[in-house]
C-alpha cells in the first residue's frame, strides 16, 4: 500500500531532522560569520530606511528631531565581524536612535534636510542592493557545495 | 499581514497630511476675495499644524515616527482694508475688510508640500525596490 509507506518516509526524515547532529551540522551551514554580518547589514539597511521614512514624513513638522540608526552599531559590527565569533556578529542589536548631531539650521526646530535624506534613501537602497547580492552569493556558494552544480 | 514595505505607515500618512494641507491652501487661494463668509465676517485663512505620532512598535524602542494632523486653525491676523466705496460689505468710510491672504504666501506653501509629497513617494519607490530585492534573495 502506497499510503503507508510514504508516512514511513516521513518518519525517517523526521527523526533525521532531530537528531542533535543534523540540527547542528544544519546551524553550521548559516553560522559562517561573514554570511551573518551580510544578513546582519540588511537588517539595518531595512531598519535605516524606516527611520529616513520617518524623517521624510515629518519633513513640515514643528520641534520633530531626525532619526537614524544608532552609530554604534557600524564599530560594534566590525569589532565582531573582526573576532570571527558568529555568536558575537548575532548578538548585536541595532536600534532607531534620535540623531543628536544633526543640526539643519531652520527655525521651527526641526532637524530634518530634504535633501540630505534623500542621499540617504538612494545611499541605502544601494546599500541593501549590495546585502542582497552578498547574502545570495553565500546561499549560492553553499549550494555549489552541496549540489556540485553551480 | 505581514509588512513587506518597511515604514510604510509613516508614509502613507505623510501623504494623507500633505494632501489636507494642499486642500487647505486650495480653500485659501480660492476664498483670496470672500469678503462675507458664512459668520458674516470675511474669510480667514486658514493652516495646518502638524504634528508626530509615536507609532506602535511590534518589537524594539525604535524611535521612528509617523505624522499626523494635530489640526486646522484659523489666522488671526488682521484682515487687508481696501477702499471700494461701492461694494456691498464697505463700511461707512468707504474701507473693505478683504481675507488676510497673502497669494505669495500661498504659492510657497503649496510648492512645499508638493515637495514634501514627491519626498515621501520616493521613499514608497525605494522601499518596493528594496522588497523585490528582498523577495529575490537566493535567485540567481
Amino acid at each position: 500500500m502506497k499510503s503507508a509507506v510514504i508516512p514511513r518516509f516521513l518518519t525517517v526524515a523526521y527523526w533525521l531532522l532531530n537528531r542533535a547532529e543534523t540540527v547542528v551540522m544544519i546551524d553550521a551551514l548559516f553560522s559562517q560569520p561573514n554570511y551573518l554580518a551580510a544578513k546582519k547589514m540588511l537588517d539595518v539597511s531595512t531598519m535605516r530606511h524606516e527611520a529616513i521614512a520617518s524623517n521624510l514624513s515629518n519633513l513640515g513638522t514643528p520641534n520633530y528631531k531626525r532619526v537614524d540608526v544608532s552609530r554604534s552599531f557600524e564599530t560594534q559590527l566590525s569589532h565582531a565581524v573582526a573576532s570571527k565569533e558568529s555568536a558575537q556578529i548575532a548578538g548585536i542589536r541595532p536600534e532607531i536612535v534620535v540623531d543628536a548631531n544633526a543640526n539643519a539650521g531652520r527655525s521651527d526646530g526641526n532637524t530634518v534636510q530634504l535633501e540630505n535624506e534623500l542621499l540617504k534613501l538612494n545611499q541605502n537602497m544601494i546599500e541593501h542592493t549590495l546585502e542582497t547580492q552578498l547574502v545570495t552569493g553565500a546561499l549560492l556558494k553553499l549550494r555549489l557545495a552541496i549540489t556540485g552544480r553551480a | 499581514m505581514i509588512n513587506l514595505l518597511t515604514g510604510i505607515d509613516s508614509t502613507a500618512a505623510a501623504l494623507n497630511a500633505e494632501r489636507i494641507r494642499m486642500d487647505v491652501v486650495s480653500q485659501n487661494i480660492a476664498n483670496v476675495n470672500t469678503t462675507r463668509g458664512l459668520d458674516g465676517k470675511p474669510y480667514q485663512r486658514q493652516q495646518v499644524i502638524f504634528d508626530t505620532v509615536l507609532r506602535a512598535q511590534q518589537a524594539g524602542n525604535s524611535a521612528a515616527q509617523s505624522v499626523q494632523i494635530a489640526r486646522i486653525e484659523a489666522d488671526h491676523r488682521a484682515p487687508k482694508m481696501i477702499y471700494s466705496p461701492g461694494h456691498r460689505d464697505a463700511n461707512p468710510q468707504g474701507m473693505v475688510a478683504m481675507p488676510n491672504i497673502n497669494i505669495h504666501e500661498e504659492m510657497v506653501d503649496m510648492i512645499a508640500s508638493s515637495r514634501t509629497f514627491e519626498a515621501n513617494l520616493a521613499v514608497v519607490k525605494n522601499a518596493r525596490a528594496m522588497a523585490m530585492q528582498t523577495l529575490s534573495i537566493g535567485k540567481r
